[in-house]
């Protein structure tokens, strides 16, 4: 605003029409999650969580180790199937379709719902095959130069390794190979990414390039993010939910949700106390 | 680079340069009803206050729900800091321009006296200046700028303490002496503006050098009328 030496005329105060507050985003429900238990074995990993995941936004999972929150977003790509005792209770609809339903196919299933884990896991291949990987396994070998180049360049990572395509993966940094298995489920064109600890093995550099793509990221994808690190879903999370344990007079615990709401008031004013003491700092 | 931090630090310092172009107008508007008498468009300034109101506390929630998400620190924790005191200014001075337009409305049978009134013009066209100056130092970084306040600011202070000296002379009718009084007030609101800007060129220079400090030591002047 440049400072003027006059005020000019003075001009008849108007009522400013200043928009008034959007109303709330209508928000999509991606995933519909009611009563949902999971037990391995003997022992119940999550009893009767219920929420809803919203299209376009990042969803955090937050809570102290053992509280489930893991074991829940591996539910949402039927990632749990490949536990042989892991058994599944509840329903858990991904647009509007039963995701556990019969017929359903699994494989199907992660096409749609792509999968980071907490350890950067990249075949011992080229970088280039690294990321053709999934489009070459569903038969998307049309264009595949620009699907690889198009998923490294969405992951942030096309400029750093893009004279170097054919080198092995191996031998990227640990930050871009996180960011090159971030590559690799986006080839495939996803609607949802699960991330399990995406950032919890790298430094706060590449920490902070990783919340920077969830960050960019979020307006073509549905985000659930699993963290450790409260400050991390503050800064990353449009939602918040707390996970905690109820700990049985049998010495056995469950992981139960305990508060799920945006992220401002989880950190704000919380509703339950147990968020409260965790967020703060207080727990146990 | 933070881009979610940094997001909600532009938009943050955007809306305090929204909410300083609203106090404008407001004091445009106060002034200017004063000048002319014109009741309605007095009212309208204190209705406008709803609008300054309402995006201080949008303000203040969005530096709140920042402090707890992003945890800034360094230049990042004194721009939010410096904003914080920013907005408190401003919503304010936007009080300071309902008080004269209230003002305005209680004396307005009374025929005013014309170099006071003019006085007033002088003095709001001077606040104006001073906001635009602070607000625009504040976003520039510009310690000279801000600096510059304090000069800006004593041709106010003059102008008020000329006013005093006026009323005084007013003489003997009753409702002249009422009016008087309530212009005292009047010209004390505009003098006040003016410091809320000096206030906010301190806080650029927090914001620019990481040290608070007063630009004049109010406990320690010899003006008499300078507010502590």
């Amino acid at each position: 605003m440049p400072a003027t030496d006059t005020v000019g005329p003075i001009a008849p105060i108007e009522i400013a029409q200043r928009e008034r507050q959007p109303s709330p985003i209508q928000r999509s429900v991606v995933f519909d999650v009611r009563d949902l238990s999971v037990h391995y074995g003997k022992s119940q990993a999550i009893k009767d969580v219920s929420l809803e995941i919203y299209g376009n936004m990042v969803t955090a999972l937050i809570g102290p180790s053992g509280c489930g929150k893991s074991t829940f977003i591996r539910c949402l790509n039927r990632m749990n199937d490949l536990i042989p005792e892991a058994r599944v209770e509840g329903e858990i609809l991904y647009h509007d379709q039963n995701l556990y339903g019969a017929g359903v196919d699994a494989v199907a299933v992660r096409r749609w719902i792509g999968m980071v884990f907490q350890k950067p896991n990249p075949f011992p291949k080229s970088i280039y095959d690294n990321v053709a990987w999934g489009p070459r396994v569903h038969g998307m070998r049309k264009g595949l130069d620009d699907r690889v180049e198009r998923a490294l360049r969405q992951a942030a990572l096309w400029d750093e390794v893009k004279n170097r395509l054919k080198r092995s993966a191996v031998a990227l940094s640990g930050g871009q190979q996180q960011r090159l298995c971030i590559a690799r489920a986006l080839a495939v064109e996803p609607d949802v990414l699960l991330l399990d600890e995406p950032a919890s093995a790298l430094d706060p550099i590449a920490t902070s390039a990783i919340e920077d793509l969830i960050h960019e990221l979020k307006s073509e994808y549905t985000i659930v993010i699993v963290t450790h690190n409260m400050q991390q879903a503050a800064r990353v999370a449009d939602m918040t939910a707390f996970f905690s344990l109820d700990v049985h007079d049998d010495g056995s615990r469950t992981g139960v949700l305990v508060e799920y709401d945006e992220t401002p008031k989880i950190f704000t004013q919380p509703a339950d106390s147990r968020t409260e003491g965790y967020v703060t700092g207080r727990f146990g | 680079m933070r881009i979610a931090l940094q997001e909600d630090l532009n938009r943050l310092q955007a809306d305090v340069q929204n909410e300083g172009e609203l106090v404008l107008r407001s004091l445009r508007g106060a002034v200017n009803a004063l000048r002319t008498r014109d009741l309605e468009l007095a009212d309208e300034v204190i209705a406008f206050d709803d609008e300054v109101d309402g995006l201080y506390f949008s303000i203040a929630e969005g530096i709140y729900t920042l402090l707890a998400r992003q945890t800034p620190v360094a230049i990042d924790l004194r721009v939010v800091l410096a904003t914080l005191h920013i907005n408190l200014h401003l919503e304010r001075m936007a009080d300071y321009c309902v008080t004269i337009s209230k003002l305005t409305k209680l004396v307005a049978g009374v025929e005013p006296d014309e170099d006071l009134v003019h006085g007033f013009d002088e003095m709001g066209t001077r606040a104006e200046e001073m906001i635009r100056v602070a607000l625009a130092s504040f976003e520039s970084r510009d310690l000279d700028g801000a600096t510059s306040l304090v000069d800006l600011d004593e041709f106010i202070d003059r102008a008020n303490r000329r006013v005093l000296k006026h009323v005084l002379e007013l003489g003997g009718d009753e409702d002249q002496r009422e009016w008087g009084l309530r212009m005292i007030i009047v010209s004390r609101c505009l003098e006040r503006i003016g410091d809320h800007a000096v206030d906010i060129g301190e806080q650029t220079a927090y914001l620019v050098t990481g040290e608070f400090r007063e630009f004049t030591d109010a406990t320690h002047d010899d003006t008499p009328d300078r507010p502590a």
